[in-house]
């Protein structure tokens, strides 16, 4: 089924009813993110990648989990909150960081009840990249910019709109709600090729564990600041912490984002920290990304979409680690 | 192997209100909470060795090992070593805290069966080598011989004296040898740190299972003599100690290599530790 591109509007609107849409949208000259859409402007559907990834949709900055009150008869009540959700326009880099958090927070022993109930609500429509930006390597990742195979609908650019492919049961009932707009025809354009080539493997992956004391980390962590923006913009990135704010007798626990490149992120409560420096941070972080994840999960960690490598102050590059690698440990392709 | 006997039914980040119900002052700087939830309940049912996220609500809250439970309570022994645990020293009974748990895995009560065990715990270390010697008396006729070695500091640092001197020494087959760095007038017991008593002591390596928690020094230092008395590290089990927010594996901060303390953990055999990242 094609989407002819003078539809996508209605098509939009019609979707508005079943939800608040998030689309790809500028902020500034600089940044752009996944911001409610206005209601009647095309969204910017050239934009690759948004600055900010869509993971705040599902696993907010700042959650609150719970209200309490310690004056007079103390009480605790959980925090609820669920909206309905489009998410609409992530590229398939993105789409899978999503499947990435799905592992970890619906799954493995326990579910995470605060990111199962805003997931329950979300659907999530991918758009292929026809063109890719200066720092994406999805396909040196095991990735296609032309698929997203855990969204609940593809859209694929064709000469005159998008050909629309459900995959999931969310995605025909969007496919559904699209009958009367859509028609036969429109063949998808090929896939491009990714701006950034890196030398990752299966191999890689399992030998960098073994490499846990190789002057590699010493090597790739000097000009780290250790200020977090690669772990902020990274859209697998789920870490978080938990605190309160205290209004003196009630307030509100919650969650936000943490990272681990920040010193106190494991330092404990007699001061003894297992990462005290910068290298062991990072190494954790790579680690994390490449090897550990896959150990336990089955993927890697980190979807090629380049936002650390494009905003790192310092330019660090987990694409020139991964090569560097790769050559000094003979693990390449 | 998580148990899912646990305090809230749907949001395991969500604690249930529970009360205070005793506090026991052990040392200068240990207490030891009884707890309970507000309609007389006991909060969940651990295995030994499991942890428990107990909370002050509007200060803060900490992973600590569930020490002990009862018909309708459980127990967690907590030291002074910053800003929230002196405000669980602050506590008066009946004050009400948040419970969440119980969490990770737990010490191979099955796979012990049949064993001799020798518990080893220094310091505060023997809170939750005190969980499983409870669940072994409970279950005595599945194990063998019990001894327990104990050391701390000065006598003025033992914990559980109760149990260590009334109750444990009553029970059949058992022996408790407690040992101080440094006596003072009262004390007749052993003076001497926990690796040498430990090797004068002489346990056999046959059909044991050791079970030691306290310091990492200590730790250390127990290890090599174990080995040097003839225990295989397959043999010996121990419980690890990383900083935690979520206690289910979410948040990502208590991890060695793949593996999550608060999931995985915290029991490991000390050839499991040796498969790790030196990362602790
Ligand atoms: S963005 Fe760069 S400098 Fe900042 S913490 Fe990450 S690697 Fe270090
Ligand atoms: S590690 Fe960097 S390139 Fe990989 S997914 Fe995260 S931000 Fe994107
Ligand atoms: S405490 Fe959150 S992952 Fe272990």
């Amino acid at each position: 089924m094609q989407l002819k591109r003078e539809n996508l509007i209605p098509a939009l609107r019609l979707l508005a009813a079943q939800g608040e849409i998030l689309v790809p949208t500028a902020v500034d000259e600089k940044v752009s993110k996944f911001a409610p859409w206005d209601g009647s402007s095309a969204p910017d559907l050239a934009l690759v990648n948004t600055t900010l990834p869509p993971k705040d949709t599902l696993f907010p900055h700042q959650e609150g989990m719970y209200r309490y009150k310690t004056a007079g008869e103390p009480s605790l009540e959980e925090i609820v909150e669920a909206p309905a959700r489009i998410l609409f326009g992530v590229r398939p880099c993105d789409a899978r960081s999503i499947d990435c958090m799905d592992k970890v927070f619906l799954g493995d022993k326990y579910e995470d009840a605060f990111y199962a109930r805003r997931r329950a609500n979300v659907t999530v429509i991918a758009h292929t990249c026809a063109q890719t930006g200066p720092t994406c390597f999805c396909d040196s990742m095991g990735l296609s910019p032309a698929e997203a195979p855990s969204a609940d609908l593809l859209l694929s650019d064709t000469e005159t709109g998008w050909l629309v492919t459900a995959q999931t049961e969310k995605g025909e009932a969007v496919a559904a709600l699209w009958k009367d707009l859509t028609a036969e025809g429109g063949e998808a354009a090929p896939a491009p090729a990714c701006t950034l080539k890196t030398n990752m493997s299966d191999a890689l992956a399992g030998t960098l564990v073994s490499r846990f004391e190789d002057p590699i980390w010493d090597e790739v962590c000097h000009a780290c600041l250790g200020c977090g923006t690669c772990t902020y913009l990274c859209p697998t990135c789920y870490c978080f912490d938990i605190n309160h704010e205290d209004h003196g007798g009630e307030g509100t626990q919650f969650r936000c984002w943490d990272s681990c490149m920040f010193s106190d992120y494991t330092r404990m409560a007699g001061g003894h920290n297992p990462r005290p420096s910068k290298k062991e941070r990072l190494r954790n972080r790579y680690l994390h990304k490449l090897a550990y994840f896959k150990e336990r999960y089955g993927q890697i960690l980190c979807v090629g979409c380049g936002r650390c490598v494009g905003h790192c102050p310092s330019h660090l590059d987990i694409t020139a680690f991964i090569d560097k690698a790769a050559e000094r440990f003979g693990e390449g392709k | 192997m998580v148990n899912h006997d646990c305090t809230c039914k749907d949001n395991p980040l969500v604690p249930q209100l529970c009360k205070v119900i005793k506090i026991t002052q052990e040392t200068p700087d240990v207490q030891t909470y009884r707890v309970q939830t507000l309609d007389g309940k006991r909060p969940f049912t651990p295995m030994p060795g499991q942890l428990g996220m107990f909370s002050l609500l509007g200060v803060g809250e900490a992973m600590f090992s569930v020490t002990a439970y009862g018909e309708d309570w459980i127990e967690t022994s907590i030291k002074k070593t910053g800003m929230l645990t002196d405000a669980f020293h602050e506590m008066a009974e009946g004050q009400q805290i948040g419970v969440r748990g119980p969490y990770g895995n737990h010490f191979p009560v099955d796979p012990c069966k049949g064993k001799d065990l020798l518990f080893i715990g220094g310091g505060i270390g023997l809170a939750p080598v005190r969980s499983f010697i409870r669940y072994a008396f409970a279950h005595r006729a599945d194990y063998g011989k019990i001894d327990i070695l104990y050391g701390s500091r000065s006598p003025a640092d033992l914990v559980f004296k109760e149990d260590l001197f009334d109750n444990w020494p009553k029970e059949p087959d058992t022996a408790v040898h407690v040992t101080v760095d440094r006596g003072d007038e009262t004390w007749e017991g052993n003076v001497g740190m926990v690796p040498g008593y430990l090797e004068e002591l002489a346990f056999q390596p046959v059909n044991r299972k050791v079970i030691l928690c306290g310091p990492p020094i200590m730790i250390k230092f127990t290890l090599q003599s174990l080995l040097k008395m003839g225990f295989s590290k397959e043999d010996c089990i121990t419980t690890l100690e990383m900083r935690m927010k979520c206690g289910i594996g979410k948040c990502g901060r208590c991890n060695i290599g793949s593996k999550f303390v608060c999931l995985d953990g915290p029991v490991f055999t000390m050839a499991e530790l040796d498969e790790l990242p030196d990362e602790m």
